[in-house]
């Protein structure tokens, strides 16, 4: 029998809703604005920085700020480390839809 | 975190990767080019039968009327086909997998509109003597079903291409009902100006995103 997923599997900088929205855009985009993002994802200024900063802090993307004459131009991507503990909580969710279908099937 | 769970937040990570590739991948290029190709089209339509007026076609030879035809219908089919190999090679650029799913979508959501107007297009030119008036409605027509493609394509994407569509619909609305005898300067100004206009926005915002 295969190992149960322990809480302790699951990201839990990724696993929050719109951190997962954020590494799961960069994750098809070399890099996007700020704006983009925001506009994407339908979010606020506060909370897209709160959010892009814990994922800063955690090494799973850069934020890059700059200017554009005058305006400030922030831009983000996704690291290398990132993108594996992307991949990882990808397979950790397919593992729990597996076992889910596999416990329906053996109870039918 | 239960099955159900895990499938929810899959498929809300599959949606977000879509809109964010269909931005990525929103052809600019192809929308410059195709604005061109549309202005082209007018400038050659205008040498055709000196007027800005579509109807004024109806004056010139079966021959001149079938060769006008024949070049809008390549001036369309052209542009789709910049669309998709110019989509295709930005996919291949940045070594993203062919966006199946969300070039569907947007192909979905044009076609009804497209479809409808090619319809009514050929209702108003297949009569044994078509009537001006009703060939003056094919070019606000076609803005505005475009229009509408164009802003539900939006729907899978970023704001810009709803915008598009907004713009569309809202002209094809003033060109319907002040500028009907105008339809040369109506397809110049929408389906070439704007999708210039647009184009150019759209490379010029995937530059800023894309410079170190």
């Amino acid at each position: 029998m295969s190992e149960p997923i322990k809480p302790d599997d699951i990201d839990a900088v990724i696993h929050e809703r719109v951190r997962l929205a954020i590494v799961a855009a960069l994750a098809v985009s070399p890099q996007l604005s700020f704006n983009e993002l925001k506009e994407m994802l339908g979010l606020t200024d506060g909370n897209l920085s709160a959010h892009s900063r814990t994922l800063d802090e955690a090494g799973y993307i850069v934020v890059e700020k700059a200017f554009q004459g005058r305006r400030p131009h922030t831009t983000m991507r996704l690291t290398l480390k990132g993108r594996k503990a992307f991949q990882r909580y990808l397979e950790t969710l397919r593992q729990i839809v597996d076992r889910g279908d596999q416990a329906m099937n053996d109870s039918s | 975190m239960d099955a159900d769970e895990a499938r929810d937040r899959m498929q809300e990570i599959q949606r977000i990767m879509e809109r964010a590739t269909l931005f990525t991948l929103l052809p600019g290029t192809a929308a410059v080019a195709g604005g061109l190709l549309v202005l082209a089209g007018c400038a050659a339509s205008y040498a055709m039968f000196r007027s800005l007026d579509f109807a004024d076609m109806l004056g010139i030879s079966l021959g001149a009327q079938a060769a006008f035809c024949v070049m809008w219908f390549a001036i369309g089919v052209l542009g789709v086909l910049l669309e998709a190999v110019l989509t295709t090679r930005a996919a291949k650029r940045l070594g993203l997998v062919a966006p199946d799913r969300p070039a569907r979508l947007a192909a979905l959501s044009l076609t009804p509109s497209v479809a409808v107007a090619m319809v009514l297009t050929v209702k108003f030119l297949i009569p044994l003597e078509p009537r001006p008036e009703e060939v003056q409605y094919i070019v606000p027509v076609w803005m505005m079903l475009y229009g509408t493609g164009v802003y539900t394509a939006g729907l899978f994407s970023i704001r810009a291409p709803r915008v598009l569509g907004v713009a569309f619909i809202l002209m094809g609305i003033v060109a319907l009902l002040f500028f009907p005898g105008y339809g040369v300067v109506s397809a110049a100004l929408s389906f070439g100006l704007l999708h210039v206009v647009f184009g150019l926005y759209v490379v010029h915002k995937q530059r800023q995103i894309a410079a170190p």
